[in-house]
């Protein structure tokens, strides 16, 4: 019933496949976008699709950058590793896409054709015709990119390793790199390898085909997302109704996983050393998640443990220390992986059967342990923090973030301002409110169920979604699905990385060349720039991404935050508020900015690495956001208006009278 | 001099009013601020008060499979905005002229001949 307890890559071929198919399909849409170039402007076009974009291109475009790799690898690990909680922290996603699309997308639209603004630094430069303000916003978006696309590579090729990594043409492939090759990062070579591979299908694409092939990829990301969720949750319900098998309760269904659920106590992670009863003649290796049974002991069945990283133990040795394993220690999760590495694993690897867990040294969550109801109650259990998972503050402050912060992207922004007409903005506000509404409860739901199919995951909670794809679909016997259910992850993080890559170098082009540098330059030097720009802006991404700096995760979520602090407050100011200058609204998005990195710099002082400091206990975010709507607020009320004729250009219409 | 004469009675025959896109636009986000305020106001505190600190979790109450605070905090409420942005979309946003920017003129321009 649980083939998932022992195989890690049943499915890898048809991975691969997918993997392919893809990648060919990426190629030939950059093609067909290309084609447009020629035909048409080049920088609107290149930048900004010509602002044509109809329905389901805006609608899937928006919805797939914003559901970036976390969506699909992040969100169903945190839903695994806490429990029902998870639908309360993405619970305002209800409202995004009327708040993303609706709060901003109308006003920005009209206000960058009237302007004939292509980047979001355009738009604020001429709204209040001022070429320092363009300037620190380009500062602002280079700054905050730049390091999140580094980031992003890197989760790309991290996602590339893990739905790869089972296969052995890939890893014998690995093997076979020159030695120059991994001296090139201080990561593994198979890290490389992945990056190498995701960051040119990236930058070529994306250099290629500029806005129109990120769109098209968008859209074909979007489907490939939505249909697997549709697919994986009938299948996840039915299968873990059928894992928990014949019990006293009268539930069937759903309600039959919650209730094995609320039975669930969290995991515990330690130390211990692996041993085998005599040396083998040959090195053994214990590859990550293998089951670990300590001695039994007075006729107890023994602990049962999973390893979180691969371990060998050497031919002349017979043990390994302080190898890293999670203790599963809810009764009837034990149960079943007991019956299930008992009926399967002796067959498939009798000699892992021989490694017991001696010297074992555990440690409990802070937070819902030995207290069971942990995963269908909120906080959730947490294993670091007291308040546990999710605590009231931070409930609030999530609440607040995937909606109003979102609405403050500038990535978001600018597709905003592609969009044909507003016909096409109030089909596409429904469109992407269904989209998320398919995926995103049923997310919770499908990784839910995971908890009873999958246990143990937690000793590599990022590789959930590519197992529970394997698992679903070979329990069916159509292992071949799982290349399409796992294309899903790779697609989100491709179209995050692709939208930025370009934002980066229209702001280089387009915001600092062009306007800044040599204004009438020809079309065929702004061509050539676009191409140039965009390749070296992915491959110094692509060469960061070969030495990622630390708190590589906390990067991404600053980033994030920071530019919808720095960037909400002028854009609503500009668009909505007549009386905004430029003093103000530069005011707003520099004391957006710095109030957010002072919360980081106080974390930082706290010695809490890269974790922000907390006041009140909510996320930097609602700081840096409600400092910078109110500076902006007093220092436009402290200094002259803007002109008349800015006024009506933007604000008023002319009427014959 | 006559065609300074003539520009100076045609700006003064004509008066600026509101553009009615700022408008609409102003007033669809003040409704979408709301919305989003609404959505916060019902799924926390409900989510607060029955899904924190439950006491006996083995006597939770579910609905359709789910713990019922999840439902009633969130998976009703999402319906219930789900219906909401439909309104919002097809009874209440108004379509405006968002102008036409100067790098699309040869596009207008091709449509109107396709026309």
């Amino acid at each position: 019933m649980l083939p998932c307890l022992i195989a890690q890559g049943d499915s890898g071929n048809a991975v691969l496949v997918t993997f392919l198919i893809y990648i060919i399909a990426v190629f030939i849409i950059a093609g067909l976008s290309n084609r447009l170039l020629k035909s048409r402007n080049f920088l609107s076009e290149y930048f900004l699709g010509s602002r044509g974009l109809g329905v389901w291109a805006f609608a899937l475009t928006l919805a797939a950058t914003s559901s970036s790799g976390g969506s699909f690898m992040g969100f169903p690990s945190k839903i695994y590793s806490h429990g029902w909680i998870l639908a309360l922290w993405i619970g305002s996603y209800m409202v995004v896409p009327i708040c993303v699309m609706g709060l901003l997308g109308k006003r920005i639209n009209q206000v960058a054709r009237t302007s004939g603004a292509i980047t979001i630094p355009d738009v604020l430069r001429d709204r209040f015709n001022n070429v320092s303000f363009g300037l620190i916003s380009v500062a602002l978006i280079i700054f905050f990119m730049t390091f999140n696309l580094v980031a992003q590579f890197k989760a790309g090729s991290e996602i590339l390793r893990t739905l790869l990594g089972p296969i052995d043409t890939f890893n014998n492939l690995v093997d076979s790199l020159p030695s120059w090759f991994s001296s090139l990062s201080s990561q593994t070579s198979d890290y490389l390898f992945c990056l190498v591979v995701f960051g040119i299908a990236v930058i070529v694409y994306t250099t290629y085909g500029g806005f129109h092939a990120v769109v098209w990829t968008d859209v074909m990301q979007g489907i490939v997302m939505v249909v697997g969720v549709i697919i994986m949750l009938p299948l996840a319900i039915n299968q873990a109704t059928s894992a928990i098998g014949e019990t006293d309760s009268q539930k069937t269904g759903m309600a039959l996983v919650t209730e094995e659920m609320a039975e669930m106590l969290p995991p515990r992670f330690g130390t211990a050393t692996l041993t085998i009863s005599e040396s083998q003649a040959e090195s053994l290796a214990v590859p990550p998640g293998t089951w670990v049974w300590s001695k039994p002991e007075d006729g107890s069945a023994g602990r049962l443990f999973k390893t979180r990283k691969r371990y060998v133990i050497a031919g002349t040795t017979t043990s390994v220390v302080d190898a890293e394993v999670l203790e599963i220690v809810s009764p009837a999760d034990v149960q079943r992986a007991r019956d299930s590495l008992v009926s399967a694993q002796n067959a498939n690897s009798p000699q892992l059967m021989k490694i017991h867990a001696v010297d074992v040294a555990t440690e409990k969550y802070v937070a819902g342990a030995d207290k069971p109801g942990a995963y269908v109650t909120a906080p959730g259990p947490h294993r670091d923090s007291p308040d546990g998972f999710l605590p009231l503050s931070l409930a609030i402050s999530f609440f607040f973030m995937w909606a109003i912060s979102g609405s403050g992207q500038p990535s978001n922004m600018v597709r905003l301002m592609a969009f044909k007409d507003t016909v096409t903005l109030r089909r596409s506000i429904f469109t992407v409110a269904l989209y998320y509404s398919a995926i995103y409860f049923p997310l919770v739901i499908i990784f839910c169920c995971a908890r009873i199919l999958v246990p143990g995951m937690e000793s590599e909670p990022d590789r959930i979604m590519p197992q529970i794809a394997v698992v679903l679909t070979d329990n069916i016997g159509m292992g071949w699905l799982a290349g399409l259910l796992i294309a899903a992850p790779f697609a989100a993080v491709m179209s995050t990385v692709d939208s930025f890559l370009l934002m980066i170098s229209s702001a280089l082009v387009r915001d600092i060349y062009q306007r800044n540098m040599n204004p009438e330059a020809t079309e065929a030097k702004v061509k050539k720039l676009s191409y140039i720009f965009t390749l070296i802006v992915g491959l110094g991404a692509l060469f960061g991404a070969m030495n990622p700096p630390e708190f590589l995760q906390d990067i991404i979520v600053y980033t994030g935050s920071g530019l919808a602090a720095a960037f909400l407050a002028p854009v609503v100011y500009a668009l909505y508020w007549p009386r905004s200058n430029h003093q103000g609204c530069i005011a707003a998005m520099v004391g957006g900015f710095a109030t957010h990195l002072a919360m980081y710099c106080v974390g930082f002082m706290k010695g809490e690495g890269f974790t922000p400091y907390r006041l009140l206990g909510t996320d930097p975010i609602i700081v840096g956001l409600f400092a910078s709507f109110i500076i902006g607020f007093v220092v436009t009320l402290n200094t002259p208006p803007p002109s008349d004729s800015i006024v009506k250009k933007y604000f008023y219409k002319k009427v014959e009278g | 001099m006559a065609t300074d004469q003539g520009q100076v009675q045609q700006e003064e025959s004509q008066q600026y009013v509101l553009d009615p896109t700022f408008v609409n636009s102003r007033r669809e986000a003040i409704v979408v601020f709301l919305c989003w305020f609404v959505a916060m106001c019902w799924a926390v505190p409900y989510c607060y008060f029955n899904g924190y600190n439950i006491a006996d979790p083995a006597d939770m109450p579910t609905t359709f499979g789910c713990p019922s605070w999840i439902i009633w905090g969130i998976a009703a409420p999402w319906i219930v905005a789900d219906l909401f942005t439909t309104w919002f979309c097809f009874c209440f946003m108004k379509d405006d002229d968002l102008g036409i920017a100067g790098d699309e003129e040869h596009l207008s321009e091709n449509m109107e001949v396709t026309e």
